[in-house]
């Protein structure tokens, strides 16, 4: 097929799909018209827009303000990590605990401890920072090492490197981490609105509307936080492609053997130990800073002693036992139906390019929902049991499982494939006998990446749908003002977030380990 | 400018590799005086590099000492006085041509010297393509870029890790006569690095033979042509023979291994 044939079938997909949501509107077909005709939201949306303006406008404020702040301090600690490695063992607790926190339950205590205006712009800038700097430090880390050795050849050190030869390498990877980065800040700044009671937001005007049973608003309101989360995606991604053209990589790359720096066991012990007790002193030290009441800002000591010391302990632990135990099976089920819905979409764009570039659009669309904002729309369709819940959480944890997927598949040699086709193998055979193998690696490391992120989606459908679990816990806390439950779903919820990405972690090495030997 | 003296004695170094130590270096000890040019052959993986590396301060030894011009390795890059090309061309994707063969001038914090910038990329063939990026240039014209840039700060030591190795014969030949020319012209005291037997028999004062990992010196050999070389040099039976013993050289290094 040529380019302009794909493109047409492309675009007849893509408007195939959209009548049909038109079409299933009009008739109502979706649980009594919950789902709307794409006409009616948008001839809606058209109507309210100066309403919006407001809420738009504040939304748009947190999520930039968040962005920038939260990239410059990326872009610096990956530089910080690119000169001085042991700095990056140390920050390893705190880069961790960014990736997997759970920004619901993140955005209560950041209100409580903060001004309402600066905790929603630290959620928006903590959203943005992780994808921000494994990208850059990647990209600096990848820099060609004999343009490394030509400069300190000529008497230049790690500075002159990073100036004249990483951070222009870096700058593609950058900006695809400013991709993920800015549908993030959208995110948070929606979420943070959700639980910090402001009046002006996205959020606010979602959690405003969630009484009134108007489908069709809460469809414009989630339509237009999606519009400025893909706005910013795709500028990102049209600015990153206008520099990558210049940077592919010229010539050979020449192996080199290199020293490893010899470390003895208690090194490594230390800065394990350094990265787990980190975290919890620069928690310690900013409730010092803020200079408020131990009442409202609990240190960590001050959680420990509300969960184990305090009067209400055993009620405390028995409340927050039965939510774990809610929780984490729901989540783990979450992951799986995430995965397999990665794999089989992943699988689909293997065997049909045609059909991928179809679906592609819509799957990144989804990637820049701000999962709140559609959450009450899933509520409507499927109601407030667990299916809804499953389908939240696959909608957050499938796409960057599918990524990683995708990539597995592409990463087959061809050769390997026109080795089987030479013995006449079937499209099942070549699926059976090499495509699925060499994804088994992937799958590790697509669970991993979706663990976090399903515990978020878990969350999130507990808080607004089915009232139970973690997400339930931290809402009911915050209305009856238990401080001491607030903090400690949050740390919890960090705490198994960052077990979780431990122990996927773990499989995917005994696996891949594993298989190296062999 | 005159070149610099280069010498290694009783130098060794060993990688550690998932825990186990590897032995590159065993004891060398070599001399390579001011202004001389002087080619190291070797199997594969003996160790050329990394005695490359050693002289650029790019590794560190472990033991025995290297020296350029009588002085720390360290010092005499940050001084200027070396000038570097490896086998890949290491050319900045972003950059023009005439902004690659600038950086050293940036990395020492010396002001470019513009008319030797544009004369050494005349002299490697390269006039009118100035302004041109390194995706547009052929692999052949990269490497001419990296040879003008090793030049540009008119070195004093000249450290060459297989410059031509990926070039086809034609080029590589085109390209020995031009080095050959420079170097005659300005006389920095050259270490080449190679596995083409000919190309170094016709470059050089001296080939060094080493042995495989760790690398020791198997034979080292004058090389008595005068010079200039011209390419009938090639065609000459006396040279042939020079090529086919240190050829024999090469292969009882493989046969004590």
């Amino acid at each position: 097929m040529n380019e302009a044939k794909r493109h047409l079938v492309t675009a007849a997909l893509i408007a195939g799909l959209l009548i049909a949501w038109e079409v299933t509107g009009q008739m109502k077909l979706v649980a009594g018209g919950t789902l709307p005709a794409i006409s009616a939201i948008l001839s809606r949306l058209v109507a309210e827009f100066p309403e919006y303006l407001p809420h738009l406008a504040e939304t748009l404020k947190t999520a930039s303000t968040g962005f920038v702040i939260g990239n410059v301090i990326a872009v610096a600690a990956a530089c910080l990590f690119c000169l001085f490695p042991l700095t990056e063992r140390l920050f390893r607790g705190i880069n961790i605990t960014v990736f997997t926190v759970p920004p619901i339950a993140l955005a209560p205590v950041l209100v409580i401890a903060m001004d309402g205006n600066a905790a929603r712009i630290t959620l928006a800038a903590l959203l943005v920072y992780f994808p921000t700097m494994t990208a850059a430090l990647t990209g600096l880390q990848t820099a060609d090492p004999r343009a490394i050795d030509l400069v300190h050849a000529y008497g230049g050190g790690r500075f002159k490197a990073l100036w004249l030869v990483r951070i222009r390498t870096a700058l593609p990877a950058v900006l695809s981490g400013f991709q993920i980065a800015a549908p993030a800040a959208v995110l948070g700044a929606i979420l943070a609105e959700f639980g910090s009671g402001a009046r002006w937001g996205l959020g606010s005007f979602l959690l405003g509307s969630l009484g009134r049973a108007e489908p069709d608003r809460l469809w414009g309101i989630g339509l237009t936080a999606t519009a400025i989360s893909a706005l910013g995606y795709v500028a990102a991604a049209l600015a990153a492609k206008w520099v990558t053209g210049e940077n592919r990589a010229l010539g050979l790359t020449v192996s080199q053997v290199r020293s490893e720096p010899e470390r003895g066991r208690l090194h490594k012990a230390v800065m394990v130990v350094a990265a787990l007790v980190f975290p919890f002193v620069i928690w310690q030290v900013l409730i010092w800073m803020s200079g408020l009441s131990p009442i409202i800002a609990k240190t960590p000591y001050g959680v420990f002693e509300y969960l184990f010391l305090g009067r209400g302990a055993e009620s405390a632990q028995t409340r927050l036992l039965v939510a774990l135990g809610e929780t984490v099976p729901v989540t783990l089920l979450g992951m799986l139906v995430g995965l397999l819905f990665a794999f089989l979409l992943s699988l689909i764009s293997f065997l049909s390019p045609t059909i991928m570039r179809a679906i592609l659009p819509f799957a990144l669309f989804t990637q820049t929902m701000p999962l709140v904002a559609l959450t009450p729309l899933a509520v409507l369709i499927f109601g407030r049991g667990l299916t809804v819940t499953l389908v939240i959480t696959t909608s957050v944890t499938f796409f960057a499982a599918f990524v990683v997927l995708a990539q597995g598949f592409a990463m087959i040699p061809k050769s390997a494939f026109d080795l089987v086709d030479a013995y006449g193998a079937s499209v099942l055979q070549k699926l059976r006998l090499i495509a699925i193998p060499a994804c088994g690696k992937w799958i590790f490391v697509a669970g991993r990446l979706a663990l976090p992120k399903a515990l978020l989606g878990v969350m999130i459908a507990e808080w607004l749908a089915t009232g139970k679990g973690l997400g339930n816990l931290l809402n009911q806390s915050r209305g009856y003002l238990d401080y001491g439950m607030i903090w400690t779903v949050a740390l919890v919820s960090i705490l198994l977030s960052v077990a979780l990405y431990q122990l996927a972690e773990l499989a995917e090495k005994l696996v891949t380990g594993g298989r190296s030997k062999k | 400018m005159q070149g610099l003296p280069l010498s290694f004695n009783d130098v060794s170094k060993a990688f550690t590799i998932k825990g186990e130590a590897l032995r590159v270096i065993d004891g060398m000890t070599l001399e390579c005086p001011a202004g001389s040019f002087t080619a190291i052959l070797g199997p594969s993986g003996c160790g050329k590099s990394t005695l490359l590396r050693l002289a650029l301060a790019l590794e560190e030894d472990d033991g025995g000492s290297v020296k350029v011009g009588g002085d720390d390795p360290v010092l005499a890059r940050r001084s200027g006085a070396v000038g570097v090309a490896f086998q890949d061309a290491a050319l900045l994707p972003w950059r023009t041509v005439q902004d690659n063969v600038r950086l050293p001038f940036e990395v020492l914090g010396r002001t470019p010297d513009r008319k030797q910038i544009g004369d050494l990329i005349d002299l490697v063939g390269l006039k009118g393509f100035e302004k041109a990026k390194p995706g547009e240039l052929s692999g052949g014209m990269r490497q001419r870029v990296a040879i003008a840039r090793s030049l540009v700060t008119d070195p004093r030591v000249l450290l060459m890790d297989e410059p031509f190795g990926a070039l086809d014969l034609i080029l590589r030949r085109q390209m020995n006569l031009e080095l050959q020319r420079i170097w005659s012209a300005k006389r920095p005291t050259t270490l080449l690095i190679t596995h083409g037997v000919d190309e170094a028999v016709y470059l050089a004062d001296r080939v060094v033979v080493l042995s495989p990992r760790p690398a020791r010196v198997l034979a080292d050999i004058d090389i008595p042509f005068e010079r200039p070389r011209g390419p009938e040099l090639l065609r000459d039976p006396a040279f042939h023979e020079l090529c086919d013993e240190i050829g024999a050289h090469l292969d009882s290094g493989r046969g004590d291994a």
